[in-house]
């Protein structure tokens, strides 16, 4: 017997139906009102090849009635939303995007939206997450999700270009994409002379200015063929797979630019796998994890793993190596552990806080190499504090702490100048302190050829 | 008509028109170029990404050939 427990809190905008969660198994609603559209591309197969491509997330039928017909996809550990990507993924996912749309058009469909929040991450590819996205394509209509897809991918993709990629971060604040009018402004004024941004972002906007006062929806809608509207989204694919950053990326010299040799490197990659492997863990969070060239190191003994950073770049160069070596089980994206993603939207609720979805993923390992000295020193977050950070969401936590003596420390401390004495503080004592407060310490080792010393902590709320 | 959840924006219904155009003649030209570029064997490579297109190709009927 299906039961719904609770509703999802982002599934209210669109009534062909909701999600909810019978247990912890999320589902999916069918209103009548859908019915035609649901029968239609579930019997012409279009839902089979879109699925079969990897191109949307598999579902099953769980009931059917005359009153609502439930569907159950395919779980997704961790959702990302859209100002967490990096810019590759931002872009992929806008091409899937319109690749969906292409290939609804010439099945007689649309996507009626072209909200980002339709895509997220998994199996190391993006994928389509709202299967009720679709309706009848009406001959000679316009497409009605093309400002959607500007404000949601195109702009945001664009403004990456000449701004880097952070403008993503602007996506918090606006949860129905970047105003087209702020699009336009935010570009410099030679873009008004390209033949596809020009009219695709700065005459919207114009346009979309001369018409916001239409009260009555008296102006009457040109007709769009379907050749024409075809025009639009290849070129539009065109443009996008083309586009790249212009702020060259400087992840290639992340790791030349630690202060240890290779064969702490390697140490330090071994003890990991080492502390690991006894746990007979299925899923782990590296927090600060950069490229995920530490995850890596238990990539074949993890069944999931996620990678955060703060390095947008370095989000970006993990990606593509995923994407390279075909990795199906890492997911890395932006995280900022001093502002992590706040809950947007409606309530606060309808996007969540990345708190809230760490809690639910609630990963077996949470590992945080060479970021204390960051939080502690940078931030300025006493150890307790960030110990009760971890303590929300992980049962298990390496964390690696560079002494004082370490160059990096030494480096941050140095710069607090007159006010060096505030971080006395920091020091192995005080972290173990802070740290035993939410954890219990199982194993402790210093790295040999550095400074630093790891530890293996487990959560006291964590039953044995 | 289809019904309508969100504000599609009237001045982008109306744009598409002229957007279309413009990708039209710019889609036009391009396919051109590439014409007379492969004609004097001047084309490079894809740059790795996916074509638009969807392959269709049936699993089932692939299946039983395997079989």
């Amino acid at each position: 017997m299906i039961k719904a427990n609770k509703s999802h809190e982002a599934s209210f905008r669109d009534p062909s139906g909701y999600m909810f969660y019978d247990g912890d198994t999320l589902r999916r609603v069918i209103n009548p009102i859908y019915f035609s559209q649901y029968k239609e591309l579930t019997q012409s197969g279009f839902f089979k090849t879109l699925i079969k491509n990897k191109l949307l997330i598999p579902h099953e039928e769980t009931s059917v009635s005359e009153d609502k017909i439930i569907i159950t996809p395919e779980k997704i550990p961790f959702i990302t939303n859209p100002y967490e990507w990096g810019f590759e993924q931002f872009k992929q996912a806008a091409l899937l995007t319109l690749k969906i749309q292409k290939f609804a058009l010439s099945k007689g469909f649309i996507l009626k939206d072209a909200s980002a929040y339709n895509v997220t991450f998994h199996k190391g590819k993006p994928i389509f997450i709202d299967t009720l996205s679709f309706d009848f394509y009406e001959e000679g209509t316009p497409w009605r999700a093309y400002k959607q897809f500007i404000t949601h991918f195109f702009g945001p993709l664009v403004l990456a270009k000449y701004h880097g990629a952070d403008v993503f971060d602007m996506l918090q604040a606006y949860i129905d994409g970047i105003p087209v009018k702020m699009i336009s402004s935010m570009l410099p004024a030679k873009t008004k002379l390209s033949s596809v941004l020009y009219p695709n972002i700065h005459l919207l906007a114009k346009m979309e200015n001369k018409h916001s006062e239409d009260y009555k929806a008296e102006t009457k809608i040109a007709k769009l063929s379907k050749k024409a509207q075809e025009n639009i989204i290849s070129s539009l694919y065109n443009y996008i797979s083309k586009l790249s950053l212009k702020e060259s990326s400087e992840w290639g010299d992340y790791y030349t630019k630690t202060n240890y040799n290779e064969g702490a490197f390697k140490t330090k990659k071994e003890l990991i796998r080492d502390w690991v492997q006894p746990l007979n863990v299925e899923s782990l969070i590296d927090i600060g994890g950069n490229d995920g060239t530490f995850a890596r190191t238990v990539q074949d003994i993890v069944k999931d793993i996620i990678v955060t950073d703060i390095d947008r770049n370095a989000v970006d160069f993990n990606y593509k190596q995923l994407l390279e070596n075909k990795e199906d089980n890492m997911l890395p994206f932006v995280c900022d552990v001093l502002q992590p993603a706040p809950g947007i939207g409606f309530n606060n609720t309808e996007r969540s806080s990345l708190i809230h979805r760490l809690k639910e993923y609630s990963p077996d390992v949470t590992m945080a190499l060479a970021l204390i000295h960051h939080i502690t020193l940078s931030g300025n977050v006493p150890f307790e504090k960030s110990a009760a950070f971890f303590s929300k969401f992980s049962k298990y936590l390496i964390i690696e702490f560079p002494t004082r003596e370490d160059s990096w420390v030494e480096s941050l401390l140095v710069r607090k100048r007159e006010f060096i004495n505030h971080f006395d503080f920091y020091n192995e004592s005080n972290f173990e302190l802070g740290y035993t407060s939410y954890f219990e310490l199982l194993k402790k080792e210093r790295v040999a050829g550095t400074k630093r010393i790891m530890y293996l902590f487990k959560n006291k709320e964590y039953g044995s | 008509m289809n019904f309508l959840y969100f504000d599609p924006g009237l001045g982008a219904m109306i744009v598409q028109a002229v957007v279309a155009v413009a990708a039209g003649v710019l889609l036009f030209s391009k396919n051109a170029v590439y014409k007379l570029k492969s004609f004097f064997g001047l084309t490079k490579d894809d740059d790795g990404y996916d074509s638009i297109d969807i392959d269709e190709e049936d699993t089932d009927e692939s299946n039983d050939k395997s079989e």
